[in-house]
């Protein structure tokens, strides 16, 4: 037999801290990377198929596009039919999905071990031959406007995210929200979906990857069987998504219809996520706004009493991502009471060293995130594809943790100083609109 | 090349000859919706059977009963804590919301920690810690998971919380505050206005009727009300306690019993109120959400407990119309119509008779289509046999769907749990599948026929009144609502 794929890597165990993901690394002829890790605990497998485009790709007057051609890959295929991909996947007990962020989109099968030419077939088929009409487009134009109802435009605070990221951000990449606008969804024409399956669902542009009860040497026959004959493409253009220097203190007040309660968003920029401040940058927004234990908890919310609600994370991206913390006020009180003292808490991660017990706290918290993070297969399969995309490195997983337990209390406070600065700093406050009351009499 | 310890959790698993071998193809008598099938995917004709790994059981030396499964493939450990009577169910008529709030509270402040220290030290040892008593609901549930090597500490913590709780009045008072916002904030979501009116429909006055405390109701509980809630209701004799993870059965239960030996037993046991009946009589409850840009459609009425043996039937009828992206009403709905970003329906049985009810959310616009295809679908499961190969696709899919959820030691832990709950028989889980394959066409229509009936349907429409409200008058008597739930008189 014909050598068909190349072995690119194969990852050694780093260290002795956990279990860790074992993986192997093959590429075939067309481009197209595979990452595989067995596992014969259960008789299950995960296929997880990213794609290197995501809305960041999208041009002006186009939003939303990536996110609905995802919702095209649905439609049928030379050999599926409209529709049948999802009845094949479910009636055979299987779950599937697929998903689009800024940075990638992402379609996944988890099946039953005997079933895994099925997965390899269905991701393959719609890879080579997606069905492209004006009735399907029309179809899931619809679906996915009312998906931006449902999570966007009909619900409190559905929009707030979106002025977030439109006022932090100046690139169109990151500026603008992968769910788009209604008018860009309605210009989509069948040509741009033609333009966009030919440039960027291409072999040499997708890692497949998949973790379960398998023999590799079989799988690989079966990969190269479906997937070894699509023709691979020019490399599609990568966004320059790199961002000038924030300047000033953004701010801005929006009126929600449906909120009754204000809400303070703050965010400050920070780096991409495979850069090295990014894993004390998480856990600084995890001693903030992570649980109960949180200073901000524990200082709004139970002791000052400005707030109900509070959260911090940080949104990692490939490019400038953002660390976000979050207030609902408490009804009665000055919301720009609430928006100082989230700003003070801020300012003192500047000023002070974190305690000691705080940082075994959020450390310990990675700890059993991480196992959170690889106990199915399908999540381990999805973290392996998406790290090999967008970061050329699937193995990522395997080194947060060792990343997380090597983080000082003085990282933490030069990071809060580099980063969470007033002129890098974008506040959104949301408030109820004032509509006139329907009176219920 | 593997990465866990092989923990044998599911080694048992095997391949066997389908009994049934898939359909040839479509049976054409009555079009399967618009799905178009090409019928050229490789599938492997054997259905995975499994044999399902059994939890260890034992009972306490104080009544608690405890189920124990091994996994060893991560060093972690998750606990499940279910203490029947201690449910919103149970709340006092002139007291909705109590059972919640005495579980929240019992985070708040023991004998020996107070809130912050709690909060910490969950935190500290990397675990979490949860407590749900919520509303319709007969048990109290608090939940528990972290790491093996400090197991003892936060499942300590976690029997600390139930038994040493001491309710301290500032946490209350603060706690109320909270509370009071949320009251404010839920009924800015469609979904929750929703469910509240719908359960209000169909449960009439029974305690399950209530989703939500009041102000009112919240304000008058006093600390010495919630203590003498937990310590009536929180009971070991009426708890069962799972345990799944990276633990050492045996010697567990031996621990067990050292570390619960404080809480005592006592006689409470907790009368279930009996069930009402389906309400009689189609109406349209529309709860008016001036500016809403959808109309949220539930519609269905009261079916069934758990242990009913028409479960099984009426559970591949809900697969076929409503589970799934490959259900009738997804397909029609979305798929066909793009009315919506999705369309469902379920089956909630629990101790009490809960109902089978259809959702989805679609465009203002289109709320008229939506009616005529749920109606319609209706219509069709009930007056029209389900074809062959719709329905093995059914119980296909229920049965290799339960073997892929015991990948999971909690997934096995959740179904003994069920047993156990509902009363239903030991070999219930062994049969299931079987039984699942030998659902008829027949069972189908009579199950259709006896629990979903069109006359009798109870709909809720929340949306924009002043556009949606002609358009409801069309499919029964309509009575509008405002979102504080009070009808609107004009």
């Amino acid at each position: 037999m014909k050598p068909i794929v190349i072995i690119l890597a194969a990852a050694a165990l780093l260290y002795g801290a956990g279990p860790e993901v074992a993986y192997k690394e093959y590429k075939l002829k067309n481009g197209l990377r595979i990452v595989l890790s067995e596992d014969h605990s259960a008789p299950t497998y995960s296929i997880a198929v990213t794609y290197n485009v995501g809305s960041r790709d999208e041009k002006p007057g186009r939003t939303g596009f990536a996110h609905l051609f995802e919702h095209m890959m649905y439609q049928g295929s030379e050999n599926v039919g409209k529709g049948e991909h999802m009845s094949l996947i479910q009636n055979n007990g299987g779950s599937m999905n697929g998903t689009t962020n800024n940075d990638r989109t992402v379609y996944f099968e988890m099946l039953p071990a005997n079933q895994m030419d099925l997965g390899l077939f269905v991701e393959a088929d719609r890879m080579k031959s997606l069905v492209i009409s004006q009735a399907n487009l029309d179809n899931q134009r619809n679906a996915v406007q009312e998906e931006r109802r449902l999570g966007v435009d009909n619900r409190p605070y559905g929009k707030t995210f979106e002025v977030l990221f439109d006022t932090a951000f100046d690139d169109f990449g990151y500026k603008h929200s992968t769910i788009g606008s209604m008018e860009d969804l309605n210009a989509a024409s069948v040509e741009d979906v033609q333009a966009f399956f030919k440039r960027y669902y291409a072999p040499n542009n997708a890692v497949v990857a998949i973790v379960g009860d398998f023999k590799s040497e079989e799988v690989l026959k079966k990969i190269e069987k479906y997937f070894g004959s699509i023709p691979s493409q020019p490399a599609p253009p990568q966004p320059d998504v790199a961002e000038p220097q924030q300047r000033g203190e953004r701010h801005k007040i929006i009126e929600d219809q449906f909120a009754q309660i204000p809400r303070v968003d703050i965010a400050f920029k920070t780096p991409a996520a495979n850069l090295p401040d990014v894993y004390a940058l998480d856990l600084l927004t995890d001693v903030l706004g992570g649980g109960e234990s949180s200073r901000f908890y524990q200082s709004l919310v139970k002791e000052k009493e400005l707030a109900v609600q509070t959260g911090a994370f940080l949104n990692q991206q490939r490019g400038t991502s953002l660390a976000i913390f979050i207030g609902i006020a408490r009804p009665g009180k000055e919301v720009l009471e609430l928006e100082k003292a989230m700003e003070s808490e801020i300012a003192r991660l500047q000023t002070d060293l974190i305690t000691e017990a705080e940082l075994a706290r959020v450390k310990m918290k990675m700890k059993t995130t991480h196992y959170a993070r690889i106990r199915s297969s399908l999540t381990r399969a999805m973290e392996l594809s998406d790290n090999a995309v967008s970061f050329n490195d699937p193995g990522r997983l395997n080194t947060f943790e060792q990343q997380y337990q090597k983080v000082t209390r003085e990282d933490v406070q030069r990071v809060a100083k580099q980063y969470l600065s007033e002129a890098n700093r974008t506040v959104v406050v949301t408030m109820p609109k004032a509509a006139p009351k329907v009176v219920a009499k | 090349m593997k990465i866990f310890r092989v923990s044998g959790l599911i080694a048992c698993a095997t391949l066997v000859q389908a009994q049934v071998p898939p359909a040839g193809g479509v049976d054409k008598a009555i079009p399967l919706s618009k799905v178009e099938r090409k019928n050229r995917a490789p599938l492997s004709k054997e259905v995975l059977r499994v044999k399902l790994p059994k939890p260890m059981e034992a009972k306490l030396e104080n009544g608690v009963s405890v189920l124990i499964l091994e996994d060893h493939r991560l060093p972690t450990v998750s606990v499940q804590l279910v203490i029947q009577g201690a449910g919103g169910l149970y709340d006092p008529a002139d007291r909705p919301g109590l059972a919640e709030v005495a579980g929240a509270m019992l985070k708040e402040g023991t004998t020996t920690l107070n809130s912050k220290q709690i909060s910490e030290a969950v935190d500290g040892l990397g675990a979490t810690l949860f407590i749900n008593a919520g509303f319709g609901t007969a048990d109290a549930q608090v939940t528990a998971s972290g790491l093996s090597e400090n197991f003892d500490q936060w499942f300590g913590l976690m029997l600390d919380v139930v038994q040493k709780s001491n309710f301290p009045d500032g946490e209350l008072q603060k706690l109320k505050q909270r509370q009071l916002t949320m009251l404010k904030q839920q009924r800015t979501q469609s979904a929750f206005l929703a469910n509240e009116m719908f359960r209000k429909a169909v449960y009439g006055t029974f305690a399950a009727s209530v989703v939500t405390s009041t102000p009112a109701s919240l304000q008058a509980m006093k600390s010495e009300d919630l203590q003498a809630w937990r310590d009536q209701r929180y009971v070991p004799q009426n708890a069962t306690l799972a345990i799944a993870g990276d633990v050492n059965a045996k010697q567990l239960i031996a621990k067990l019993n050292r570390a619960t030996a404080t809480w005592k037993k006592s006689d409470f046991r907790a009368s279930l109120p009996a069930s009402p009946k389906p309400v009689e009589g189609r109406r349209i409850f529309l709860v008016d959400r001036p500016g809403s840009v959808q109309t949220n459609i539930l519609l269905g009425n009261l079916a069934m407990d758990r242990a009913n043996p028409d479960f099984i039937p009426l559970k591949v009828l809900n697969r076929i119309i409503g589970e799934g992206a490959s259900s009738r009403l997804f397909t029609n709905l979305r798929e066909e119509k793009s009315y919506t970003y999705g369309a469902y329906s379920n089956l909630l049985a629990s101790e009490i008779v809960g109902p089978w009810l259809a959702n989805s959310e679609v465009r203002t616009a289109v709320t008229d289509g939506a009616m005529t295809e749920f109606l319609k679908e209706v219509d069709r499961i009930r007056d029209q046999k389900v074809p062959a190969s719709e329905l093995e696709d059914a119980q296909h899919s229920i049965v290799s769907a339960f073997a892929l959820s015991l990948e999971q030691p909690t997934g096995v832990l959740g179904y003994a749990l069920t047993r156990k709950r509902f009363g239903l028989p030991d070999d219930y889980w062994d049969t299931y599948p079987a039984r699942v394959s030998a659902v008829t066409a027949e069972d189908v229509a009579r199950v259709a026929k006896k629990y979903i009936v069109p006359g009798n349907l109870q709909i809720v429409a929340v949306g924009d009144a002043a556009t949606i409200k002609t358009v409801m008058e069309k499919y029964g008597p309509v009575t509008v609502y405002s979102a504080d739930g009070l009808p609107v008189v004009h």
